[in-house]
C-alpha cells in the first residue's frame, strides 16, 4: 500500500480550483441561469440587452457557435455543424452544445440545430439596433440644475460603499467598530453565510467569508449578486425583472444619468439595494434618476470594477501594490485600511509608514489564516493578483521558496487525516472475509483493507448496510 | 484563452470598383450601401463578443488612406449623438462615426477624372503601426493577472474589391514581413473581382484566411464564420484556408507579375529578364552568365505557376571583385 | 466477526511513532493497522489531535 505522499504543485502554476474565471468553467451567472426554467429564460431573452450581456458571459467557443447560427434562417443539420470544429475542438464543442442547451439558447436536437427564436430575434436586434424595447436604458433629459455626476465622484462613491462592506467583514470580531453597512447588506452577508451570528447579536465573519475577502472584486460582486437573486425569489420579486435590470445596468454607460420612468415597480424597489452595494448612485433617495457606477458597467467585462483606491490617489494600486521578497518579507504600498486588514489575515505586519506597510509571512501568520479556513492557494493567488508592477518582471512572479513554503505549511496542518467508521475484524474464514469485503467494495465504503490480517475499515455511511448484509447472511446460513 | 482581441479592418472603398461591383450580374454584385450595413453588423458582433475587444477601421480611398474609427476614441464624429434606448451605446457611436466619415470622404471624389490607384498599402502600414503601438503600450502598463504580458491577439481583415497593383508588390511584401514579426494575422475577404495574388500571399504567410465571396447575399455569414473567431479559437473552429496559393511575384524592373524570374544572388531582387547590373544593390554580373541565362530562357510562359525564387530557375552569379 | 466503532487516522510514519508514544501514557489506540494507519477511539480524537499538535510544535524552529 502506498503511504501518504507529499506532493507539491510546481510553483508559478496556479491551481485550477482558484481560477474561477479560467478556461474550463462557465461564469457563475451562467451556472445559475442553467438551473432556471425554460419559461423564465425565454422571458429573459425578450430583452436585447439581456441577450447581449448573457452572450458576453459565455465561453469563447459558445459565443462563436451562437454567432455562426445567428444569421441563418434555416436549421443546420447536426452533421454540418460538427464539421465546423477541428479534431481538438470536439470535446469543447460538445461541452459548448450542452451548456447552450441548458441555457435554452440552442435547444438540444440530434438532427438539426437552430437558435431559440426569442433569443435569436433579440440578439439580432441588439447587434443591428432598432426596435422599441428600450432595454439599454433611457437617458434622463439634461437638467441644468443637476448635471450628471462626474466619473470621479461615481468611482469614489462605489469604492466607499464596497469597501465599507468588506471592511466591516474583515474587522468583525477584532474589537474595532467600523462603519456599519445597511441592514439589507448585513442580511445578505448573513444569508450568503459569509458572516454568522455568534453570540446574540454580533455578526462574525465565517471561514467562507475569509475566503471571500481574498477573491478578486468581480467574483465577490457576482457572489453577492447571485445571493441577491436567490433572495429575490423569496421576497416575491420577479426574477426575470431583477435579472434583466442587472443585465441592463451592465450595458449602460459610466457618467450618464438614466431615467427611472421605464422601470417596473420591482426594479424601482431594487434601486435601494443596489445603492447600498454601490452599483448605482442617486442624488437623493427620492430622485427620479440614477447613475450606474463602474461596479455596474463592468459586470460583464473583466476590466477592473473598482477604480484606484482612496488615499494615495495614483494609479498604481489598481495594478497591485505588493512586493514580496525571497526572505518572506512583504512590502505593501498602500494606506487603505481594507487592504491592510486583508493582508493582516495572513501576514505579520511589522511597521507602518504613510504609504507603506512592511510585514513578514511567517509560519504563525499563515497558520492563523489556515485555521480561519483560507487555503494556501487562495493566499498565493491573492499575492499574484495584487503584485506590484515591479514584481511582474520576475518569472515566476512570486519567489518559489515562499510559494512552496506556504503550501508546505498547509500540508503540515494536514499531516493527520481522520475518517470515522468501523473496523471489521475477526472473520471466521478467509471466504467469509472476502465475501463481506466484496459487498463493501460494491458500496464503495472501504477505506482500508488487509487480507493477511483479515480485517478492513469501512466508513460510517456503509455500516448499516454491511450489518444488514451480515445479519441476512447469518440468518440464511442458520436456516 | 478568453482574452481580448484586437481587430483592424481595412475597407477598400474605390468608387469605380464599387460601381462595377453593384452592376455586376455574374457573380451577383452588391452595392456599397448593402455592404456597409452588413459590415456594421459584423463590427458590432466583434465588439459584442467581449467588452475589452478593440477595433480600428481604416479606409483605402483612391490615392489616399485614413483611419475611420478606433475604439480608443481617436476619431469621433462631430455630430452630437441622439439618445436611443434601443441600441447599445458603443454600437451607436461606431455606426454613426463610420458612416459619416465614409460619406464625407466619398463625396469629395470627382467621378469624371481618372481614379488614382487605391491606397491599400497606406492602410496596411497604418494598421500595423496602430497595432504596434497598442501592443507596446499594453505590455508596459501591465494590468493582466498572472503577470503575463497582455496580449491583444491582433489581426487585420482586408475587405478588397480592387485588383492587384503590381507596383505595390514590394511595400505589400514588406508589410507582410512586419506582420509576421508582430504576430499579426492577416485575413482577406475578396468581395468582388479576380483573385488577388498579393493578398493571397499575405493571408498565407501570416496564417490568416483568404475567402473569395461567391454569394454576396451571404456576405455577413461568410464574415461571421471566417473572420469573427480570434486566432485562439481557430484551433477549435476551422476557418477556410487556401488549398492553392498563387506565389507569383512582381519583378522589380517593370512591376510585372512573373512566373519565372531572375533573382539577384546578393540581395534577392527579382527581375523578369537577365540584367547586367542589379538595380537594387549594384552588383555586376559576368557577361558569360548573362549569355547562358538568356539562352536558357523558356520561350513561352507555359510552365505552371511555381515558386519563382528557386535558384535553379536562373540565378545570376555576381562577378567576383578582383 | 465483529465491528468496532472508531476513527481511522491516516498519517505519515513519523506522526505514527509519536502517536504510539502518546498511547503509552494514556491508551487510545484500538488497533495498529500498518505504518500509515491507526484506528483510535472516536471520543479521544479531539484530545489526541491537540496533544499531537503540541508535540509537533516542539519540533518546529521559530525565529521569534
Amino acid at each position: 500500500m502506498a503511504g501518504p505522499s507529499i506532493r507539491i504543485k510546481p510553483a508559478g502554476e496556479p491551481s485550477k480550483s482558484t481560477n474561477i474565471s479560467g478556461e474550463d468553467s462557465s461564469h457563475r451567472l451562467v451556472a445559475f441561469l442553467q438551473s432556471q426554467s425554460q419559461n423564465t429564460l425565454t422571458r429573459l431573452y425578450q430583452k436585447p440587452s439581456s441577450c447581449l450581456s448573457i452572450f458576453r458571459l459565455l465561453r469563447p467557443l459558445e459565443r462563436q457557435l451562437v454567432m455562426n447560427l445567428l444569421w441563418l434562417e434555416m436549421p443546420v443539420p447536426a452533421s454540418t455543424m460538427a464539421a465546423w470544429v477541428t479534431r481538438e475542438g470536439k470535446r469543447p464543442y460538445h461541452d459548448a452544445l450542452a451548456t447552450l442547451a441548458r441555457l435554452h439558447i440552442l435547444p438540444q436536437s440530434p438532427v438539426k440545430h437552430a437558435l431559440n427564436p426569442t433569443f435569436k430575434s433579440s440578439m439580432r436586434q441588439a447587434i443591428t439596433g432598432g426596435g422599441s424595447s428600450g432595454s439599454f436604458g433611457v437617458l434622463s433629459e439634461n437638467d441644468d440644475k443637476h448635471p450628471p455626476p462626474d466619473i470621479e465622484a461615481l468611482d469614489a462613491y462605489a469604492l466607499e460603499r464596497w469597501e465599507t462592506i468588506l471592511y466591516y467583514m474583515v474587522s468583525s470580531g477584532t474589537g474595532q467598530f467600523p462603519a456599519r453597512p445597511s441592514q439589507g447588506v448585513l442580511y445578505l452577508l448573513q444569508r450568503s453565510r459569509l458572516m454568522a451570528n455568534v453570540h446574540g447579536n454580533t455578526l462574525q465573519i465565517t471561514s467562507a467569508g475569509f475566503q471571500f475577502l481574498l477573491h478578486p472584486p468581480h467574483e465577490q460582486l457576482w457572489e453577492l449578486l447571485l445571493q441577491y437573486l436567490q433572495m429575490a425569489e423569496e421576497r416575491q420579486m420577479d426574477l426575470v425583472e431583477v435579472l434583466s435590470f442587472l443585465l441592463m445596468l451592465s450595458t449602460t454607460e459610466l457618467g450618464k444619468d438614466y431615467s427611472m420612468e421605464n422601470l417596473s415597480a420591482t426594479q424601482k424597489a431594487m434601486l435601494e439595494d443596489l445603492r447600498d452595494y454601490g452599483l448605482i448612485k442617486q442624488r437623493t433617495a427620492t430622485s427620479r434618476r440614477f447613475s450606474p457606477t463602474r461596479l455596474a458597467t463592468t459586470l460583464t467585462s473583466s476590466s477592473p470594477p473598482l477604480p484606484t483606491s482612496t488615499g494615495t490617489g495614483n494609479g498604481s494600486q489598481a495594478q497591485g501594490f505588493i512586493v514580496l521578497e525571497t526572505n518572506y518579507r512583504l512590502y505593501a504600498y498602500t494606506d487603505n485600511p481594507l487592504q491592510i486588514a486583508v493582508l493582516n489575515l495572513f501576514v505579520t505586519l511589522k511597521s507602518r509608514f504613510p504609504n507603506l506597510v512592511v510585514g513578514q509571512i511567517t509560519r504563525e501568520s499563515v497558520k492563523k489564516a489556515l485555521t480561519n479556513g483560507i487555503t494556501a492557494d487562495q493566499v498565493i493567488s491573492y499575492l499574484i493578483t495584487h503584485a506590484h508592477p515591479q514584481m511582474r518582471k520576475n518569472k515566476p512572479l512570486l519567489p518559489v521558496t515562499v510559494q512552496d513554503q506556504i503550501r508546505l505549511w498547509e500540508l503540515e496542518k494536514n499531516r493527520v487525516k481522520s475518517q470515522e467508521g468501523y473496523l471489521y475484524t475477526a472473520f471466521a474464514s478467509q471466504a467469509d472475509y472476502e465475501y463481506v469485503l466484496n459487498y463493501a467494495k460494491q458500496l464503495d465504503v472501504v477505506l482500508w483493507e488487509n487480507a493477511s490480517r483479515r480485517c478492513f475499515f469501512g466508513s460510517v455511511e456503509g455500516h448499516a448496510n454491511i450489518r444488514g448484509f451480515i445479519e441476512r447472511r447469518s440468518a440464511a446460513g442458520n436456516a | 484563452m478568453d482574452k481580448p482581441s484586437h481587430l483592424s479592418v481595412i475597407l477598400d472603398l474605390s468608387p469605380t470598383q464599387w460601381a462595377l461591383c453593384a452592376q455586376s450580374a455574374n457573380p451577383t454584385g452588391i452595392t456599397l450601401q448593402t455592404f456597409l450595413s452588413q459590415l456594421l453588423a459584423f463590427l458590432n458582433a466583434h465588439i459584442a463578443c467581449k467588452d475589452e475587444n478593440t477595433l480600428a477601421v481604416f479606409g483605402a480611398f483612391p490615392g489616399q488612406s485614413g483611419m475611420l474609427y478606433s475604439s480608443t476614441g481617436e476619431i469621433t464624429s462631430a455630430r452630437t449623438e441622439s439618445t436611443d434606448a434601443n441600441t447599445y451605446r458603443p454600437f451607436r457611436t461606431l455606426d454613426s462615426t463610420l458612416m459619416t466619415l465614409i460619406a464625407e470622404r466619398l463625396e469629395s471624389y470627382d467621378s469624371t477624372t481618372e481614379e488614382a490607384p487605391i491606397g491599400l498599402v497606406g492602410c496596411l502600414t497604418k494598421a500595423l503601426c496602430y497595432i504596434n503601438r497598442a501592443i507596446t503600450t499594453s505590455s508596459s502598463s501591465v494590468t493582466e493577472i498572472e503577470g503575463a504580458v497582455a496580449s491583444v491577439d491582433p489581426r487585420i481583415l482586408v475587405l478588397s474589391v480592387s485588383p492587384d497593383q503590381s507596383s505595390t508588390y514590394i511595400p505589400i511584401m514588406n508589410s507582410i514581413f512586419s506582420a509576421q514579426k508582430l504576430k499579426v494575422t492577416i485575413d482577406v475577404c475578396k468581395i468582388f473581382g479576380a483573385e488577388n495574388v498579393f493578398l493571397q500571399q499575405a493571408a498565407h504567410l501570416t496564417g490568416g484566411a483568404y475567402v473569395q465571396v461567391e454569394r454576396t447575399d451571404a456576405l455577413l455569414q461568410y464574415m461571421m464564420m471566417s473572420f469573427l473567431p480570434p486566432p485562439a479559437i481557430r484551433q477549435l473552429i476551422s476557418v477556410p484556408t487556401q488549398d492553392r496559393v498563387d506565389f507569383r511575384a512582381a519583378c522589380f524592373c517593370h512591376k510585372r507579375i512573373v512566373e519565372i524570374g531572375f533573382v539577384c544572388s546578393v540581395c534577392l531582387s527579382i527581375f523578369c529578364q537577365p540584367v547586367p547590373v542589379c538595380s537594387t544593390c549594384r552588383t555586376k554580373f559576368p557577361i558569360k552568365t548573362l549569355q547562358r541565362l538568356r539562352d536558357a530562357r523558356p520561350l513561352a510562359a507555359a510552365a505552371p505557376p511555381t515558386k519563382p525564387l528557386a535558384p535553379k530557375n536562373g540565378t545570376a552569379t555576381p562577378a567576383r571583385p578582383g | 466477526m465483529k465491528a468496532i466503532r472508531g476513527v481511522l487516522l491516516t498519517c505519515d510514519s513519523a506522526v505514527k511513532q509519536i502517536l504510539l508514544t502518546m498511547n503509552e501514557k494514556q491508551s487510545f489506540i484500538i488497533e495498529d493497522l500498518d505504518d500509515f494507519h491507526v484506528v483510535i477511539k472516536a471520543d479521544e480524537e479531539y484530545r489526541v489531535r491537540r496533544e499531537l499538535e503540541a508535540e509537533l510544535e516542539k519540533n518546529t524552529y521559530s525565529l521569534e
